[in-house]
């Protein structure tokens, strides 16, 4: 009897969510993505993966900031490691410098001309899908864009679903006034406009707020408006749950109500709730997106799908590569969820499974 | 008051009701206001003896459920006594509770809802042990088996769940977790009722063998004439949240007095393709426990009613077989 040992039912479900090619395939690719993009630092980035000057080797991705004279170069500024890599080659010396597949920042301006525009995708220069219109590489800003998007999701939905989960649960378990009173204020409080209320919060916020606070901020706000409709299925699903004879078995038993929550109600439940997980997904992932394209939403420089959606629709005839790639990403990113979700919602499906298979 | 004797001459009963009330709030309008009051359970006293198995019958929505409930104090009652031991249970909490707990236990009627569907027989069986706090891992264990041993289950099915076993056998664990503890009252809620008739039989031994072994003392809920006789040493017939008659065994069914216990006794199948049967066949349905109606509640169906039963309430007569019936205080008087 080991502690990890699955649930026969839930084994079985997770079976038929693997017997479900598309969505586990789909499944696969975003976890592939999602575990890549958490040292996509390594693949994208200004900074090289390794330097070696002088024989020794430095290695710039995670390691301390490396002025140009670090480097035998004239200027106290960051290295520009793509111009260290054309210097040593030009000499011929024996130092050399590995550049990541794609040697651009998401922040970084790399106008050669000294005109910020959007040039198209140029393969020499290694910009795979072009730039955007102040020339960051577009495929570098899509990529981390990708995985704000997918992590800002992801912590979306874990505190949604605790919030929704334990107030909905509370709802149906002590039910009586307390759940009467909570949900004619959840009724008021879910019909407060959530796009005005960013637009306060944000026009509120003092510039002084570091990017990542600010991100944070907008997490909160949306987690603040979004976790009401969670607690709908949970306080039904609990009262249907504390009902039946197996709760009462435990109370007969002298069962402490935190025991009958936490050993009894909320497992049952919870199998239903993680139907809804990738959908709630991709609504913060569209929700985030439409903020970004409205100026709304994550604030600038940090890179966004939204963000380079609108520049795309304002340059699309100039620069159709913008919002053909931002659209593409969306596209896939929403489809692969979808899938991973229909997948889910298949295999969890209680009328569809039977316990005699 | 009077009071359903106890059949054996025993100074001390295990367990004793007076004058027991379960009255449901029914709330109405936008406000919620308590408007009317379901009277499930509407004054029952009862005594059950150490070792005594007290059978409870009635048609569904007859209040024998909520009054078995109400003893394991799943419910907190609205008025009246339950005595165990000599100590009044009716209001007290849910710690003072917990050593009550261990005595009086309960069987549900269907086991697939009284077993968790997400816990092995070893997590159902260890829980009472955890919840009182009762020994260590190994002892739990060696109790599990001890249990599993004692309903007729193989040691190897504690890491199974309750699905994986036949209703008989999903049962089995359910007696088993309710004997966990040693308890002296179990409340048995139809616990045969969503069992096969061949599986019925094995359940209602186990249940007898259980209770010589153990001096068990049994409130046997079913709405099954049959299967009550074969198992309890008294019977008690409940109409409308009442007890309307109650007797020794054998003795109720040779000489029901009340014309609905009489009416359900007439409704026993006989195995004899000779036998006649004369049924009383009750029209209606149960009157609604929010509205019962006046004087005697049983009136608007009994073949026997008269014009004093829709006034005057009867009370329960202090005999050997009490009955609560107009006809038979009227002779008396």
């Amino acid at each position: 009897m080991s502690l990890f040992k699955l649930n026969p039912q839930t084994a079985k479900k997770l079976r038929r969510f693997r017997e479900i090619k598309r969505g586990y395939y789909s499944f696969l690719i975003l976890a592939v993505f999602l575990l890549l993009s958490l040292t996509g630092e390594l693949f994208i980035n200004s900074k090289a993966l390794v330097v070696s000057y002088e024989g020794e080797i430095f290695f710039p991705t995670y390691s301390a900031f490396h002025p140009g004279t670090d480097f035998g170069l004239d200027y106290q500024y960051e290295t520009n490691y793509r111009q260290l890599k054309q210097h040593f080659t030009d000499t011929g010396s024996d130092n050399w410098v590995l550049m990541p597949p794609i040697p651009y920042s998401p922040f970084e301006n790399d106008a050669s001309t000294g005109i910020f525009r959007p040039e198209p995708p140029d393969a020499a220069k290694q910009h795979y899908l072009g730039t955007d219109t102040t020339s960051r590489d577009i495929l570098a800003r899509l990529f981390f864009g990708t995985r704000i998007a997918l992590v800002f999701a992801i912590g979306f939905m874990v505190a949604v679903y605790l919030i929704g989960v334990a107030v909905g649960c509370a709802m149906g378990y002590l039910g009586g006034m307390f759940d009467i009173i909570s949900q004619r204020l959840i009724e008021i409080w879910s019909n407060i406009p959530f796009l005005y209320m960013v637009i306060i919060v944000f026009s509120v916020i003092p510039d002084a707020f570091t990017i990542f606070s600010r991100i944070l901020i907008l997490l909160g706000v949306m987690v603040l408006f979004s976790w009401t409709s969670m607690t709908y299925y949970m306080r039904t699903e609990t009262y249907k749950e504390k009902s039946r004879d197996y709760v009462a078995a435990a109370r007969v038993l002298g069962a402490s109500n935190t025991r009958i929550v936490f050993r009894h109600i909320l497992p049952n439940v919870l199998s239903t709730l993680v139907t809804f997980m990738p959908f709630t997904i991709v609504a913060a992932i569209s929700a985030i997106t439409a903020l970004d394209f409205l100026g709304f939403g994550l604030p600038p420089p940090t890179p966004s799908l939204g963000e380079l959606l609108k520049q795309g629709t304002q340059t699309l005839r100039t620069a159709p590569w913008i919002v053909m790639s931002a659209f593409g990403t969306l596209v896939v990113l929403l489809t692969l969820v979808t899938f991973v979700g229909e997948a889910i919602r298949e295999s969890f499906d209680p009328k569809k499974f039977t316990l005699y298979k | 008051m009077s009071v359903i004797p106890l059949p054996k001459k025993q100074a001390e009963s295990l367990l004793r009701v007076r004058d027991l009330k379960m009255h449901f709030p029914v709330k109405e309008g936008i406000f919620m206001r308590t408007g009317k009051y379901n009277k499930a359970v509407d004054g029952v006293s009862l005594d059950i003896a150490p070792g005594e198995t007290l059978g409870l019958v009635g048609e569904s929505g007859c209040g024998k459920s909520t009054l078995g409930r109400c003893i394991a104090r799943l419910y907190q009652p609205t008025a009246g006594e339950i005595s165990f031991e000599g100590q009044d249970i009716a209001k007290l909490g849910r710690k003072p509770l917990m050593p009550f707990r261990r005595d009086i236990q309960m069987i549900f009627q269907d086991p697939m809802e009284s077993l968790n569907s997400r816990h092995t027989v070893a997590q159902i069986l260890e829980e009472p042990f955890q919840v009182h706090k009762i020994g260590n891992r190994e002892f739990r264990q060696k109790r599990v088996k001890e249990l599993l041993d004692l309903v007729g289950l193989p040691a190897r099915s504690v890491t199974r769940y309750p699905f994986e076993f036949s209703g008989g056998q999903r049962q089995r664990i359910g007696i088993a977790r309710s004997i966990a503890l040693n308890p002296k009252l179990i409340i048995c809620d139809e616990p045969v009722s969503a069992l096969d008739v061949s599986i019925q039989s094995q359940i209602l031994n186990l249940l007898i063998d259980l209770q010589k072994e153990f001096n068990l003392s049994y409130l046997f809920i079913a709405h099954d004439l049959a299967v009550v006789k074969h198992i309890s040493d008294r019977i008690a017939i409940m109409y409308l949240g009442k007890i309307v008659e109650s007797g020794v065994g054998e003795s109720i069914y040779r000489t029901a007095r009340h014309p609905y216990t009489q009416s359900l006794i007439s409704a026993i199948p006989v195995p004899d393709p000779h036998h006649v049967a004369h049924r009383q066949i009750l029209v209606g349905d149960v009157p609604s426990p929010i509205n019962p109606p006046s004087g005697c509640n049983f009136h608007t169906r009994c073949p026997q009613a008269m014009e004093i039963c829709s006034t005057v309430v009867p009370t329960l007569s202090d005999e050997t077989q009490p009955v609560s019936c107009l006809l038979y205080e009227a002779s008396k008087t």
